[in-house]
């Protein structure tokens, strides 16, 4: 595990976070392109990666993470931002869903949600963040077929959306594993969506059929 | 230099200009005095060939009465129309001298050199019917003088007993004193041609002028009067016919030359109001300078445009000017409420048309005046456009360092904080009391956090600024409250620009979701050349303006800042329509 963090503050409290949960963090960097070096020589399961980094604090994380993404296919990305825009979310995700997360800075403060997420990344999954899937989700608000979801079916297309195992959904939702299958096929039925095998395609088909 | 003095005409006016109606009756007056003419010789006893007499009377007198009528009525502002027919009037009357009634032959008597002396007048007084030089009025002065010379002789007895003047009888007295009022009216007449000749020489006229020539000529007719004077007196028989013959040509034509002269001098005044017209269409230096050389028909015209600031007459290179007189070239002032604004170099020639000068010199004032007010307020413009790029700059370079400061201050420290609570609240997991404080604490930081991010991205939108136009606006119209389609995709353009045009949006899907009522938009996004396209559509009331609304009208500052413009359809029932053109230079 990487960190790409220019908050030193922040970085330090990461690394000891994680340290607790039994994440070994490998390497940490200040730059993107030191990130890029580190990768490159630990081979990392993940890199999490702040949007902004030196110099310019513009978009330096976001191509160190697209780069990462595109050259180091054992490395999965979680790109952390203070801000939250559906565009950087496909942008970041292409054409896969595979081992790519995106959340709100924020999120570390929920510290077992946030240790699940870096898992789930780092396991090969994804991440999305709470924020995106409900814009997402909201701008469908009124409209068919969206409309024709059940409240719980409609948390349930959430928690799918943001990357969780139906597992990780009845864990969520207190409900049992049998019960979440029910509402996916019942959600995939309605919205006249192919079913797919992995939990991460499963993330990338909601999220392109929310964003229309 | 010459200093032109605003033409006279309007102080001369209080001659009047003659009505219709008048020019009318001194029409039928002339051919009355025709007829009178041709009656008198006729029934004279006193002339050997009375046609002849007749004819020449008819062709001296007429032509002055008419052409004097005619200059009268179209140039007001000259008295030379008025003195021309007062000269037909006095030689008229001088031609009495053939009644036979006794009364009349006195009248006719003692007005015998009325003629000339209105001659030498008008010759001296063309072409504005003034005498301008002192030795202009002194020698018409002397001649109108010699009448009491006139008066004297007949007093004297001359001509008696047909004379009813005489109250003395002194015919040799009377026959010497007026053959010294000849003498004195032919050598003033010589001093009339010898000031003409003067005159010429001092300011001579454009050869472009023909006509100038053509009445120069005819200062001839004052020594032909003179000649024929002096041969009445020496008594030269054999030449008084053959000479009064010339000398009657001459002068008779000479009133058509004049007012020929004249009227020419107006078509000259057309020619400013062609200048005025051309000046209206706005010319640069060059075509104003061509404007005036047509107008004054002067090729060698130059402007020279006064440099307050440096004192000094440039060209329109601004290179200096000389503009003092030369002997081929005259310098006219161009003022403007008194203060000089252009010199006028032309040939000397022009200083005989005063009025022409003086009415281009006012048409170039005014021109100058209204280039140099443009001139100006284009330069206001640039400086105005120039301050307003540099404060929205200010701003934005301002907002941008408020967002960074928020970011790498306030928000890490924050967010490190509220990651300690987070673990902190995990090590208490075991006292639920204890942790449920500190989730609340979390919370609280949680939202005051969001609060913050809110601030900050009001502040500046840094998505804009660090990923761009297409991917801000994806987020925008995710949280937009209608279904909001983008059309195209753009580049990376400059920041200015791209953060204009997010605003624009940002604005624009504001008043959609507040005014608009609409179920649907569409922003579109174009960057042809070097503009971008920014064009948002509802199918909402419509019914929005760039006046009322402050919202739209500071979008419409932001972009026209940019130098770009906005242009805003909202009719009633039709939904509205942002359509913002910002250039990326």
């Amino acid at each position: 595990m990487t960190i790409a963090e220019d908050s030193v503050l922040l970085r330090e409290g990461l690394v000891r976070l994680l340290d607790e949960h039994g994440l070994e963090v490998v390497g940490t960097a200040g730059t993107a392109d030191k990130l890029l070096v580190l990768v490159a020589n630990e081979q990392p399961d993940v890199a999490i990666v702040d949007i902004r980094l030196p110099p310019t604090h513009t978009d330096e994380g976001m191509r160190a993470a697209l780069e990462i993404r595109a050259s180091y296919a054992e490395t999965a990305v979680l790109v952390l931002s203070q801000y939250v825009e559906v565009g950087l979310a496909m942008q970041l995700l292409g054409d896969s869903a595979d081992g790519a997360g995106y959340l709100l800075k924020d999120r570390v403060a929920n510290v077992n949600e946030f240790i699940d997420a870096v898992k789930r990344v780092a396991g090969g999954g994804s991440a999305i963040d709470p924020t995106i899937v409900s814009a997402l989700i909201s701008k469908q608000r009124n409209r068919d077929p969206i409309d024709r979801l059940t409240p719980r079916e409609r948390e349930v297309l959430t928690l799918m959306a943001e990357g969780r195992s139906n597992q990780g959904i009845a864990g969520e939702l207190v409900v049992t594993l049998r019960a979440v299958e029910k509402y996916v096929s019942s959600i995939f039925a309605k919205l006249d969506m192919p079913r797919t095998n992995t939990d991460s395609k499963r993330v990338l088909a909601v999220l392109l059929y929310l964003r229309g | 230099m010459r200093v032109l003095m605003p033409s006279s005409a309007a102080v001369d006016r209080y001659l009047g200009e003659p009505s219709r109606l008048a020019v009318h009756v001194i029409g039928l007056a002339g051919l009355a005095a025709g007829l009178i003419l041709i009656l008198l010789a006729d029934l004279s006893d006193g002339l050997s060939q009375p046609g002849l007499h007749a004819a020449l009377a008819c062709w001296v007198t007429l032509p002055y009465l008419f052409a004097g009528a005619i200059a009268w009525r179209q140039r007001p502002e000259s008295r030379l129309g008025l003195l021309m027919f007062c000269a037909g009037t006095g030689t008229f009357v001088n031609f009495l001298i053939w009644a036979n009634n006794d009364l009349l032959f006195t009248i006719g008597l003692a007005t015998q050199f009325l003629p000339p002396l209105l001659f030498l007048h008008v010759f001296l007084a063309f072409p504005t019917g003034r005498l301008t030089s002192r030795l202009d009025r002194l020698v018409v002065g002397s001649a109108y003088a010699t009448s009491l010379a006139t008066v004297t002789a007949l007093l004297l007895g001359f001509s008696a007993p047909r004379n009813r003047l005489a109250i003395a009888d002194l015919p040799d007295t009377a026959s010497l004193v007026w053959r010294a009022d000849l003498l004195s009216v032919s050598a003033l007449m010589l001093a009339g041609i010898a000031v003409l000749i003067r005159r010429r020489l001092s300011r001579p006229r454009p050869l472009r002028r023909a006509i100038g020539y053509v009445v120069d000529s005819f200062s001839l007719g004052l020594l032909m009067i003179a000649l024929l004077l002096l041969a009445g007196m020496l008594r030269w028989t054999a030449l008084q016919d053959p000479l009064r013959l010339a000398t009657f040509s001459i002068v008779g034509l000479a009133p058509i030359v004049f007012l020929a002269g004249l009227l020419q001098m107006r078509l000259s005044r057309g020619s400013v109001v062609r200048l005025i017209e051309e000046l209206g269409v706005n010319p640069g230096p060059i075509e104003l300078e061509q404007a005036l050389a047509r107008a004054l028909r002067d090729p060698s015209v130059k402007l020279a445009y006064w440099l307050s600031d440096f004192g000094l007459y440039s060209n329109t290179d601004g290179r200096e000017m000389d503009v003092s007189d030369r002997d081929d070239r005259t310098a006219t002032p161009v003022t403007r409420d008194g203060t000089p604004v252009a010199m006028l170099l032309h040939a000397p020639e022009l200083n005989d048309e005063p009025d022409l000068l003086a009415a281009v010199a006012t048409a170039t004032a005014i021109t100058i005046h209204n280039a140099q007010l443009q001139v100006e307020l284009r330069a206001r413009v640039q400086e105005l456009r120039g301050s307003r790029n540099r404060i929205l700059d200010a701003e934005r370079r301002e907002r941008r360092r408020l967002e960074r400061d928020l970011h790498d201050g306030a928000q890490q420290r924050l967010l490190a904080l509220s990651l300690e609570l987070g673990k902190l609240q995990e090590d208490l997991r075991l006292e639920p009391a204890l942790s449920s404080r500190v989730e609340m604490l979390r919370r609280e930081l949680a939202a005051g956090l969001a609060e913050l991010r809110d601030l900050a991205s009001g502040i500046h939108p840094a998505a804009v600024t660090n990923h761009g136009l297409t991917v801000a606006l994806e987020s925008l119209v995710t949280r937009a409250s209608i279904p909001v389609e983008i059309v195209g995709d753009i580049q990376r353009l400059p920041e200015a620009v791209e953060l204009a045009a997010f605003f624009l949006v940002c604005e624009g899907l504001a008043n959609v979701a507040k005014h608009a009522n609409a179920r649907s938009a569409v922003i579109e996004l174009r960057h042809t050349g070097d503009t971008l396209v920014v064009d948002l559509t509802d199918d909402g009331i419509g019914g929005a303006t760039t006046i009322n609304g402050s919202g739209l009208r500071g979008l419409a500052d932001r972009v026209e800042a940019l130098g770009g413009r906005l242009d805003v359809w909202s009719p009633a029932g039709g939904g509205t329509r942002l359509k913002a053109r910002i250039p990326c230079e």
